[in-house]
């Protein structure tokens, strides 16, 4: 049979059976839509978060008190100043203050807006903003979600904070942080370093933790050694370990649905083959008459290859452009909430577009060979058999 | 029926092309600056977890529960969310 007869033949019997094979493509794209949604949600936050992560201090000196992490002492900061190979030791005061009578919470962060890097970031950050009029009356910095809860509970301008000792501190919405931040600001309120010791009722001589940078790779365990010399009282988390942590964590997630994945392909890998199989299919007919006109074997097996390879690239390219679709132009709505929780405020984050080619090649391979196998197995044993039993 | 083909192949091409033309041209470094702003003003790195008020927003050192398998990690709810 020549190459242009093969094809015409082809593709005239996908479009006359079109009914038969629409259930197969609508099936196999609602599972690979599935899944490549949650591998871009994984690696797009994977991603977005080692960059900021890039930025942050190597490591994070914390105070422990019967296995707890306590507030730090201040005085620490000069001693740490001490060891050789350290830079860049910044104390941070950050906490949650919980909103009692919706349950829900934000993450107050006290910044020092006299720090000259600081106040580089913050004009960075947020368009138009006077640091000589925020930080002239109690003013803070929101998140969107902050704002919009506020809002919805009636706080429009400015929110009163409960402090420790049972008196009330108001404080002004100064601006909200960009929604571009939103993955790591949704439900920050930025504050200066003062406001935040009066918000949680810290005496001048504690800070949360403190962070500090060392320039030398080399030197970083030799470096913990010497902090834990220093303190006994102490946890050091690295960077890398977070890093690590990250990594694992969307991983584990996305293997869970890769698990998951693996289930519903082999249910429907069975479907299929059960399918195919059936004593008085269709199929068998089919390849019986065309055993009958003379067909070899080879090109049955050939046509069905073929056949089956069309309808599998036809489902992973509309499986993987709707869930493009539906994370990088959508945000993902509903399946964003498996990775970033849903139990606070309310989050709508824009995902960075990522594609990993070597993730698509593998679903395209893992998907493609057992729907092959699946049809071509039958198909073979139904062309072994004689032309007149298989037309039965 | 080698017109729909083609046809067929024509929208797929289309499909594929707007898809991968999208993410060329995404413009991510405004988001990446802001992002970069805001650990640079709060040194804080972490992201938004929206869970409960006792979880912590920090995650610190990886769990190795199980000697004989360390890279399997133990299942909890916060797990899902969060780092414990």
């Amino acid at each position: 049979m020549t190459n242009s007869a093969f094809l015409h033949f082809l593709t005239t019997l996908l479009f006359k059976q079109r009914s038969k094979h629409v259930g197969a493509v609508l099936i196999s794209t609602i599972i690979i839509t599935l899944l490549s949604s949650v591998l871009f949600i994984s690696s797009s936050l994977q991603q977005t978060l080692m960059s900021t992560l890039n930025k942050q201090a190597d490591f994070t000196v914390t105070r422990v008190e019967a296995g707890r992490a306590v507030n730090t002492p201040t005085e620490w900061t000069d001693e740490l100043l001490n060891i050789n190979g350290i830079s860049k030791v910044s104390p941070r005061i950050y906490g949650r203050y919980f909103y009692e009578p919706r349950g829900n919470s934000f993450l107050v962060v006290g910044v020092d807006f006299f720090d000259e890097q600081s106040s580089r970031e913050l004009e960075k950050l947020v368009d138009g903003v006077n640091l000589k009029e925020f930080l002239s009356q109690d003013n803070m910095l929101v998140g969107e979600g902050v704002k919009s809860f506020l809002e919805s509970h009636y706080y429009k301008d400015n929110f009163t904070f409960k402090l420790k000792d049972g008196t009330f501190k108001e404080v002004n919405i100064y601006k909200t942080l960009p929604k571009l931040s939103n993955l790591i600001t949704n439900d920050m309120v930025v504050v200066p370093i003062e406001l935040a010791r009066e918000i949680f009722g810290m005496k001048e001589s504690a800070v949360t933790d403190i962070t500090l940078n060392v320039k030398n790779d080399a030197e970083w365990d030799n470096i913990i050694s010497k902090i834990h010399l220093l303190f006994y009282d102490v946890r050091v988390v690295e960077k890398r370990e977070v890093k690590k942590a990250y990594e694992n964590l969307y991983n584990y997630k996305g293997g869970l649905f890769l698990i998951l994945y693996f289930i519903t392909l082999v249910t429907f890998i069975l479907i299929l083959y059960q399918r195919y199989s059936m004593v008085y299919s269709t199929e068998r007919k089919e390849i019986g008459i065309l055993r009958a006109i003379g067909w070899s074997i080879k090109d049955i097996l050939k046509l069905k290859f073929y056949e089956n390879l069309l309808i599998v690239i036809v489902s992973f390219i509309l499986g993987t452009v709707v869930a493009y679709i539906f994370v990088f132009m959508f945000n993902a709505p509903l399946l964003i909430e498996i990775f970033l929780g849903g139990e606070n405020l309310k989050n709508s984050v824009e995902l960075i577009p990522v594609l990993k080619f070597g993730v698509l090649g593998s679903i395209f391979l893992f998907y493609a060979i057992p729907f092959l196998a699946a049809v071509l197995i039958p198909a073979w044993k139904i062309a072994v058999t004689p032309a007149k039993e298989a037309m039965q | 029926m080698l017109k729909p083909f083609a046809f067929l192949a024509l929208f797929l091409l289309l499909l594929t092309s707007a898809m991968l033309s999208h993410f060329l041209l995404y413009n991510s470094s405004m988001q990446s600056k802001k992002l970069l702003s805001i650990v640079g003003l709060t040194k804080i790195a972490s992201p938004v977890l929206s869970s409960a008020f006792y979880a912590p927003r920090e995650l610190f050192a990886i769990d190795v529960s199980n000697p004989a398998y360390p890279q399997m990690q133990t299942i909890n709810k916060m797990d899902f969310i969060y780092d414990k």
